[in-house]
């Protein structure tokens, strides 16, 4: 066999243009930085219409600021309504005795968090000397802020210190040598280190709501309750603490394997903190071992021992009749009178074995299609009796838990959802069969034309009456449907354009090397295409974010709803309805803004290696 | 390149009339919309045979080379591959196309897969070969493509020329019988066609089938067993590399010829 190696030695010049650049050429000359007055000329009063431009624009700023300030701490502002309320904000009326649940379910969270970002390697390098910067800009900030706003005489001197102090610890850091960098994730965890800091230090007042047989509202001076400060250190602790365990771990153990199992864990911790943690089910021992642990026997094993039959390669015509029989089965039972969970595991077994011939091979990967079988039979088997369980929280209202963790959870639950089934709608539509593309169509346009807020009163309203007797949906699930359809509706269209964005070419690659239709689909098409949709998804997710303020005007008790009507309720906080909106807004637009920064990173990431 | 010239000489003189027929071809016709882009195609390629397939732009010989592994559908004619003849049954479809190899002008390889995903996704998922085992015959392919050490990049990273060394390894990955070019080195820079081309070389002396659309006269000379002139969705002229440069019959041809060299 004849090696062409030889030929080879022009394209390293070409594969690695840029070490060959830099030993061949010159670097860039560089460009003066503009002086203080060069650049004020240049950029803001490069000619008198300009000049006018920016006179105004810059009074335009400073009143509306002004007013914003003078707002905020105008006296007759009632801001202890929204700290005093923060527990009901956040989680509604969950029990107070229980509330030990809230604080580990968002541990474990920051705990998964700590472990992914060490794992991804997230976290970029920032030059000393940009920090340097940032932080003059801040202090600059806090001394424009602290000249507008109406303090008195002795926080305006305070808060001027604190200014001019910022200012210069940035000029200590601006001349810093370019060389020298910091973690961005250092800066981040300097900066809640402060921000919790504060709350034992600073006497911020001590407020809480003391719900015994007589509520009573508390709002006192000096530094903030034990039970906030204790528990949000111990979250930091949490935080950083499995940071740096997880650095020390990540070279010792399988990266990749470890990456799956922690995009697994962050799929399914919120079933399980949501249904186990947060919901305390009382189970009923008796009904668990007579029916729903002889069933999720009888599935997993049953269910392997056909996947493993049906993934066989030679196994051809016999299989898919098969797996088209269990189909049928499976919507059948839904005629006859039968336990639900039998008839939504008859279906997934459907599902399983429709797919075998696609994922058939030799033993190995015939064994992991049955390990995924029957995880998936765990998760779903173990969720359903989760789900069916009575809840011991007791609280007024249907439901166990609101305010802020509800708004997260519908969120939380609409992505997850919506997600598969806008791909596969979007599959639908671009579908060669008429029929789906039809029902796809159809379905898509009437959802599109349909506004949101219509779909969630249709939901919660009509949909409770349409239901089959003995079939009950609660009110929450109700307008989660909702929202699924309706996210999924929108994600389909996103997806579309990504779909359309693969080339024929790569169509005909993956045809001419015999790939079957749902591989091409599988590992072709989709990455490519979804690889595609991610910033319209992404925007698509942010909007879906705002959109659960929706849910107050369907009366769902959610983070808008006690804003805006539960708490002005209180006698003691009447009409402290704005100082409640505008926390909220801030809420969202830091969660919204930071989904938006982390998609940027994202995209960049995943942009690795196209062109 | 001496020792090419005269293993390719050695080539020629070699005896295909006993060989089995890999490719035969029955009046294939095809249309798009009203223009006929076939008509009446007939030859038969033996196997080992290489074929090159010439003509000026327009002539039909990429719909041809397309209608053997069905990326296009021809509409009227017969067309068997290996025994199995290309009808609208999909499993016959599914078959013909993993016994044939092709590389597009344009590469099409996967950009979201490194190199060495692309060439053994077909066989992992195909041909229901286990991982490891693809993955070593994706280092061995890659190996004799002469470029082993690019294997955990991704398609984007690579020159043109290595790219398409890379595409012929993907099809090669499939073992198949026949290997069909479709105008492999049209996209390229003239300094990288050479090495597309002389893996081309190695793979014909190596026995495999071949069928290529190329302009590129010199690779015809030296390698082809037949050349094919088409013009106007027809094969004009058939012959040895011999007959078809120095000695052509058809006028269209001596044309074509006068014009190229």
């Amino acid at each position: 066999m004849t090696n062409f190696k030889d030929s080879t030695s022009t394209d390293q010049l070409n594969s690695d243009p840029a070490e060959a650049e830099s030993s061949s050429r010159e670097l860039p000359p560089k460009i003066a930085a503009l002086s203080p007055s060069e650049w004020l000329k240049a950029n803001l009063f490069s000619s008198t219409f300009n000049s006018i431009l920016t006179v105004i624009s810059v009074a335009a700023i400073l009143l509306i600021l002004r007013g914003l300030l003078s707002f905020i701490f105008n006296p007759l502002r009632q801001w202890s309504a929204t700290a005093t309320n923060m527990r009901l904000l956040m989680t509604q009326a969950y029990p107070e005795n229980q509330y030990v649940r809230i604080w580990v379910s968002l541990g474990f969270l920051l705990f998964l968090a700590g472990v992914s970002l060490a794992f991804w390697r997230a976290g970029r390098r920032v030059q000393i000397a940009q920090v340097g910067k940032q932080l003059l800009a801040i202090g600059a900030f806090i001394l424009l802020t602290t000249l507008l706003a109406p303090f008195s005489n002795k926080a305006t001197i305070i808060w001027l210190l604190i200014g001019v102090f910022i200012i210069g610890v940035g000029m200590f850091l601006k001349p810093a040598d370019e060389q020298k960098t910091v973690s961005s994730l250092t800066l981040l965890s300097g900066a809640f280190l402060l921000a919790i800091l504060s709350l034992w230090v600073i006497p911020y007042g001590h407020h809480s709501y003391i719900s015994t047989r007589t509520p009573k509202i508390l709002a006192e001076p000096g530094t903030v309750a034990m039970t906030t400060k204790l528990p949000w250190t111990i979250m930091l602790g949490v935080a950083i603490s499995s940071y740096f365990l997880a650095c020390i771990f990540r070279d010792k153990i399988d990266e990749a394997k470890s990456k799956a199992v922690l995009s697994a864990a962050w799929l399914i911790s919120p079933l399980f903190l949501l249904f186990l943690v947060l919901r305390d089910p009382d189970f009923d021992t008796g009904h668990l071992f007579s029916t729903d642990i002889p069933i999720f026997v009888f599935f997993s094993v049953v269910g392997s021992v056909l996947l493993l039959w049906l993934t066989k390669p030679e196994i051809g015509e016999k299989g898919r009749i098969i797996s088209t029989a269990i189909l049928f089965i499976g919507f059948g039972t839904f005629a006859i009178s039968m336990l639900m969970i039998v008839r939504i595991l008859t279906l997934c077994l459907a599902f399983f074995a429709l797919a075998a011939p696609t994922f058939s091979g030799q033993k190995p990967a015939r064994i992991r299609y049955a390990k995924v079988w029957i995880a998936t039979m765990v998760i779903l088997c173990w969720l359903i009796t989760a789900i069916n369980t009575p809840s011991t929280a007791k609280v007024p209202g249907d439901f166990f838990i609101g305010g802020f963790a509800i708004t997260l959870m519908i969120f939380f639950f609409t992505m997850v959802l919506a997600f598969p089934l806008g791909v596969l709608l979007a599959l639908a539509r671009t579908s060669k069969f008429p029929i789906f593309r039809i029902i796809s169509t159809t379905f898509i346009e009437f959802i599109r034309g349909v506004p949101l807020i219509t779909i969630l009163i249709f939901f919660s309203v009509m949909v409770p009456l349409f239901l089959p007797e003995g079939m009950d949906l609660t009110e929450i699930a109700a307008v989660t449907i909702a929202f699924i359809i309706f996210e999924a509706a929108y994600l389909a269209e996103n997806v579309r354009g990504g779909l359309q964005s693969v080339t024929r070419g790569q169509h005909e690659a993956a045809e001419a090397v015999g790939m079957t239709n749902a591989q091409k689909t599988f590992f072709i098409v989709l990455p490519q295409a979804l690889r595609v949709a991610i910033p319209p998804m992404v925007g698509q997710i942010i909007a879906t974010f705002k959109e659960t303020g929706l849910l107050a005007i369907i009366g769902i008790f959610d983070f808008l709803y006690i804003a805006r009507s539960v708490i002005p309720g209180q006698t003691e906080y009447m009409g402290s309805t704005r100082e409640n909106l505008l926390f909220v807004s801030l809420v969202y637009l830091v969660i919204c803004f930071s989904m938006s920064k982390a998609s940027q990173r994202v995209e960049k990431r995943v942009g690795l290696g196209e062109r | 390149m001496s020792d090419n010239e005269t293993a390719s000489s050695t080539r020629r003189d070699r005896d295909l009339t006993n060989a089995q027929d890999m490719i035969v071809c029955e009046g294939v016709s095809k249309w798009f919309g009203d223009f006929q882009a076939l008509n009446g195609v007939s030859a038969t390629i033996k196997e080992q045979e290489v074929v090159v397939v010439l003509g000026p732009s327009g002539s039909g010989k990429s719909t041809w080379i397309r209608c053997i592994n069905r990326l296009e559908q021809h509409q009227e004619g017969r067309i068997v591959v290996d025994g199995v003849e290309l009808s609208n049954d999909l499993r016959n479809i599914e078959k013909v196309r993993s016994e044939v190899g092709m590389v597009f002008q344009m590469f099409n390889l996967f950009p979201h897969l490194t190199v060495r995903d692309n060439i053994s996704l077909a066989p992992i998922w195909v041909r229901k070969k286990p991982r490891t085992e693809a993955e070593e015959q994706a280092t061995a392919l890659l190996e004799r493509v002469g470029i082993p050490e690019q294997a955990d990049k991704f398609p984007g990273q690579l020159s043109g020329g290595q790219q398409q060394r890379v595409a012929i390894a993907r099809a090669l990955a499939m073992e198949p019988k026949v290997m069909l070019f479709d105008e492999p080195t049209s996209a390229l820079d003239p300094e990288m066609i050479k090495e597309v081309l002389d893996v081309m070389k190695e793979l014909a002396l190596s026995g495999m089938t071949m069928m290529v659309v190329t302009h590129e006269m010199g690779f015809a000379k030296e390698v082809a067993d037949k050349i094919m002139f088409m013009e106007g969705g027809q094969i004009v002229e058939m012959g040895t590399p011999e007959h078809f440069f120095t000695n052509p019959t058809e006028e269209r041809t001596k044309l074509f010829l006068s014009q190229i060299l």
